[in-house]
């Protein structure tokens, strides 16, 4: 195990200086302005409810399954919501198989609250049979490459994966109505859950000196950073989460400032989600339509990627 | 005797294949590997210094992490670590780094059948984008017996279900001669760490055999074009 930390990777000082000094000028090392996101591409996988996001250089793949249990005592009539994040080796070297580490929970908890806190998924209707059968949605998080901003990618992740969701129909039955059949999805259209808004986590990095603040770092810049926040609004406006782990203190005319950015970022991403997930949907009713063996299927596929 | 299969396939006909190489950033190597709708992501981390506890610290060691698309990691996760594991060391050359650790990582992304030999050639592809020495590419193959009696090739999640048996066949590649002749070769015996089996009768089995040889040259041919297409692209810093 000692052989690990001879692996890890460490930034160099004349690295951090350069990154420090290139921000004091509003230089950022990969080109961006200091309010810049960079590019954010949306992919889904022949599932539903399987998404890959890349956010630069970072690539997270959400992937969401359904179950049916029995639901809480205190909460008989809500569904459950539950997200596991797995920070992969392949991610960075430094990244341990086995249970999650601080990093990793701390991810899930920030992405949980942005939709559980919101109530941006409506969890009432995921209720089959009150105190017996309801739906647990189980949401994984696979980070595959880390090359910084791991919350903001994993949150478009979620939320992508969630909008592309469709869950086995299910109705009543049996002899005094308390059996679930559920309907496989070849005789009965599986249904969309209900999503009422998107939060989107938007992250910033705050450096010592002269209080400089940029949008979404990459790896290298959460090296040399003094302190980051993690605001989670949606494209109306409210304010859904805020997370500040430790670091420097920042004033409060910062935070505000942080605020009125993430706000008018929210509204392009949240415009940027909702067409990738248009297309997939218009591609998905294509398929149903066509029935042709796999083997041409296929090749329309291609073409269209 | 001729089988109607779902997708409109023949017996020995392979599903699409789409790899890529050099996907991820921060990993030394990796790929993506596709067969039909079967996905697989592999990851490549090495050579780290030291080994294990138990590794014999005079060779390279390999460590397989798989992990699967959703849910804990159980036993069948540590049972495809394992295969994995076997098979990789028979392909890499362990003395030429001896003292250190690869980390091989898979990731499914989507099981539609035949998902430890994708997973299988996406490692060797990984591993070949990392730069490891190798002795061969591992040709991965999987044959399937019905209960009827005949043999397919490459099955889908739903073919599988309904077989009686399955092999799981690797191959190392086909070799080209360098002589003027130019003919193709197939060189080797099967490595035997690649082979899983249910209850089969022997015969079935030497029939998959030459099946999965057969069709392995094709695979090889695919690797190869793959291999030789990506080195000539412009090289990529850092």
């Amino acid at each position: 195990m000692e052989g690990r930390l001879a692996n890890s990777w460490r930034l160099t000082v004349n690295d951090k200086n350069f990154i420090k000094t290139a921000l004091l000028s509003e230089i950022r090392i990969d080109g961006r302005k200091p309010f810049e996101f960079r590019k954010i591409s949306i992919k889904f996988g022949r599932e539903d409810g399987s998404s890959e996001v890349q956010l630069g250089q970072t690539r997270v793949m959400g992937m969401v399954t359904a179950q049916l249990v029995q639901p809480y005592r205190d909460r008989p009539k809500e569904g459950i919501l539950s997200i596991f994040t797995e920070f992969s080796p392949m991610a960075d070297p430094s990244f341990e198989p086995g249970r999650p580490g601080e990093l990793a929970v701390e991810l899930g908890r920030i992405v949980d609250r942005g939709l559980r806190e919101s109530r941006a998924v409506d969890t009432e209707s995921l209720c089959i049979l009150a105190g017996k059968f309801v739906w647990a949605i189980r949401i994984d998080l696979h980070i595959l490459d880390n090359g910084g901003n791991l919350v903001d990618a994993a949150n478009i992740a979620a939320l992508a994966a969630l909008l592309t969701f469709r869950r086995p129909e299910c109705s009543l039955g049996g002899e005094d109505g308390q059996e679930v059949i559920v309907h496989p999805p070849e005789i009965r259209e599986p249904l969309p859950l209900t999503v009422h808004h998107l939060p989107i986590a938007i992250s910033f990095g705050f450096f010592s000196n002269e209080s400089i603040l940029v949008i979404d770092p990459t790896h290298n810049e959460e090296a040399v950073m003094g302190g980051r926040m993690t605001t989670t609004v949606n494209a109306n406006g409210d304010i859904c989460a805020i997370q500040k782990s430790g670091g420097e203190g920042v004033p409060r005319r910062v935070i505000m400032q942080c605020l009125q950015l993430a706000t008018s970022k929210a509204a392009s991403i949240t415009k940027q989600i909702k067409d990738a997930v248009e297309v997939f949907n218009t591609e998905r009713a294509l398929r149903k339509i066509k029935r042709h063996p796999t083997s041409t299927g296929n090749d329309v596929r291609e073409k269209q990627n | 005797m001729e089988v109607d299969r779902e997708d409109g396939r023949s017996q020995n006909q392979l599903r699409p294949l789409a790899c890529s190489r050099n996907i991820l950033h921060r990993a030394h190597g990796s790929a993506s590997w596709s067969q039909g709708d079967t996905k697989v992501l592999a990851a490549v981390y090495g050579p780290k210094a030291g080994t294990k506890k138990n590794e014999n610290p005079e060779k390279a060691c390999i460590e397989v992490i798989w992990k699967p698309k959703t849910g804990q990691i159980g036993k069948p996760e540590k049972e495809y670590e394992m295969i994995l594991k076997r098979t990789l060391e028979s392909v890499c050359i362990l003395t030429v780094n001896p003292n250190t650790t690869t980390s091989i990582i898979v990731q499914v992304v989507n099981d539609d059948g035949a998902l430890l030999p994708s997973a299988i050639n996406a490692a060797c592809m990984a591993l070949v984008d990392a730069g490891i020495p190798m002795k061969h590419l591992a040709v991965a193959i999987c044959c399937c017996v019905a209960k009827s009696g005949y043999v397919i090739l490459d099955p889908t999640k739903l073919e599988e279900q309904k077989m009686k048996a399955f092999a799981y066949l690797v191959f190392p590649n086909s070799v080209h001669s360098v002589l003027p002749e130019g003919s193709l070769r197939v060189e080797g015996e099967p490595i035997e760490n690649g082979i899983i089996t249910s209850v089969t009768h022997v015969d079935d089995y030497f029939y998959c055999l030459e099946r999965g040889r057969a069709a392995s040259v094709k695979l090889s041919d695919f690797l190869r074009r793959n291999l030789q297409q990506q080195s000539t692209d412009s090289s990529k810093a850092g």
